[in-house]
């Protein structure tokens, strides 16, 4: 979740509004109280608002529709992250809603009035240069700025990429408002911060990898915007150099994982080749029962490739994965990044 | 499962321009005396004067719905100092929480 500070209902006090993981866009409503239980945003059907993949908690299982897809929608949408802003300069706020699965951004248009939304039943989708934007590695957040300083708020996108430190990491866009100052248009983006390689070798991390979300703010008081983003960093420490034993150790302990590996896959092999023709809730059934009679083989290869690994982390300094706030100070000093005209 | 994605249309990202700004090498930022969202699920900041104080604070939500607050601790000047991270409260008194997957 990435959490938006707005007035959602239009009552005057700042409300919170996030997309979460269910695949919905949320709300907890401000109050003299503090803030209330969240709840959904709700379309003008009365349904949860989402793109295709959805949590459905009455089965408590994954699901999908595609009842709100615009004409030309392609593949599982997958909405994450959600801002509220005003797109067509009609005086409502409409909802931005971004692809978790996907580096596609879309919209539901509000029919409604300040406080009293009615949500369109399409999720269309958003171009910036007369093309859909594409978030490279997928939508982690996106957030509202106005970059370069022109008035208008601008869009702008973080990215998730590999985000166990498997290919390239996200970065940050943003997209330029290039609309008249009453309905929004996008520009072609900027980029703010590149993707990451993931490839970092030293004692400490050196950057945001995957996973970016960002906020802006002039956090140092030097009159520009500076970036903090939250993400997972991965580094390795640097390798220290092996003698010929060593290095044969280092090889015959990545042949035993490997081994493990393959020992695992066959014995869920053997489990899966018994459910035979079964379906529905009888093979779930099926499947626990011949998954428990294997545990003690799943165990024995558990702990088999744990050993492996803690003794090749001793000679090959195993890839090191957690999560942080950085801060990108931005050294343009009053003159931000050059207007994207 | 239909194709994810159209191959033949162009995507806005494939024009991205090299206006890139000029950012220091980043740091990681501090709450307290640890790092702030260190461990977090998929740490998400906000900026935001959450106590109304007029100093602006970091707001840390997550994958999992929780939401911390670690609070400016020295002047909108300079290097930002933040203070611990403890978790927003909704207003039964009970941490504010999103959790409803």
């Amino acid at each position: 979740m990435s959490p938006q500070f707005v007035d959602f209902d239009a009552d005057g006090q700042l409300d919170i509004v996030a997309g979460i993981f269910d695949g919905s866009p949320h709300v907890s409503r401000g109050s003299k109280q503090g803030w209330q239980k969240p709840e959904q945003i709700l379309g003008r059907d009365g349904a949860r608002i989402v793109l295709n993949a959805f949590w459905n908690f009455d089965t408590k299982k994954w699901d999908s529709t595609h009842a709100y897809d615009a004409p030309g929608h392609e593949g599982e949408a997958h909405a994450t992250s959600t801002l509220a802003f005003d797109v067509d300069g009609d005086g409502d706020l409409d909802l931005l809603l971004g692809d978790h699965e996907s580096g596609r951004v879309f919209w539901r248009r509000n029919d409604g009035a300040p406080g009293k939304p009615a949500f369109d039943l399409v999720n269309q989708p958003v171009t910036a240069a007369g093309a859909r934007i594409d978030v490279p590695g997928t939508v982690a957040t996106m957030r509202l700025v106005d970059w370069n300083g022109d008035g208008k708020q601008d869009l702008a996108c973080g990215s998730m990429g590999g985000s166990f430190g498997d290919g390239e990491g996200g970065g940050v866009w943003v997209w330029p408002n290039v609309g008249d100052g009453k309905a929004a248009a996008w520009g072609a983006p900027i980029e703010l911060i590149a993707r990451s390689q993931q490839d970092h070798v030293g004692d400490a991390p050196a950057r945001p990898d995957a996973g970016l979300y960002m906020d802006f703010g002039d956090v140092d008081g030097d009159g520009d915007l500076d970036l903090l983003v939250g993400a997972y960093s991965h580094w390795r420490a640097s390798p220290k150099p092996l003698d010929a034993a060593q290095q044969e150790r280092v090889a015959a302990l990545q042949a035993a994982l490997k081994d493990c590996d393959a020992r695992f896959q066959q014995v869920l092999k053997e489990v899966n080749d018994g459910l035979g023709d079964a379906a529905g809730e009888a093979r779930s059934k099926l499947y626990t029962e011949r998954y428990k009679a294997r545990q003690s083989d799943f165990q024995a290869i558990g702990k088999d490739r744990s050993a492996a690994q803690k003794e090749l982390d001793t000679l090959v300094p195993p890839r090191q994965r957690k999560s942080f706030v950085w801060l990108y100070e931005n050294l343009a000093a009053k003159k931000n990044a050059a207007p994207a005209k | 499962m239909r194709p994810l994605l159209l191959p033949l249309l162009a995507c806005a990202a494939a024009t991205a321009v090299a206006q890139a700004p000029q950012f220091a090498p980043p740091v990681r930022l501090k709450a307290g005396d640890k790092f702030l969202g260190e461990g977090r699920l998929y740490p998400s900041p906000v900026l935001h004067d959450l106590d109304g104080e007029g100093r602006v604070d970091v707001v840390v939500g997550d994958l999992i719905g929780v939401l911390t607050v670690a609070p400016r601790a020295n002047a909108a000047a300079g290097t930002p100092a933040y203070g611990s991270e403890t978790k927003v409260l909704a207003a039964d008194g009970q941490p504010l929480d999103f959790d409803n997957w």
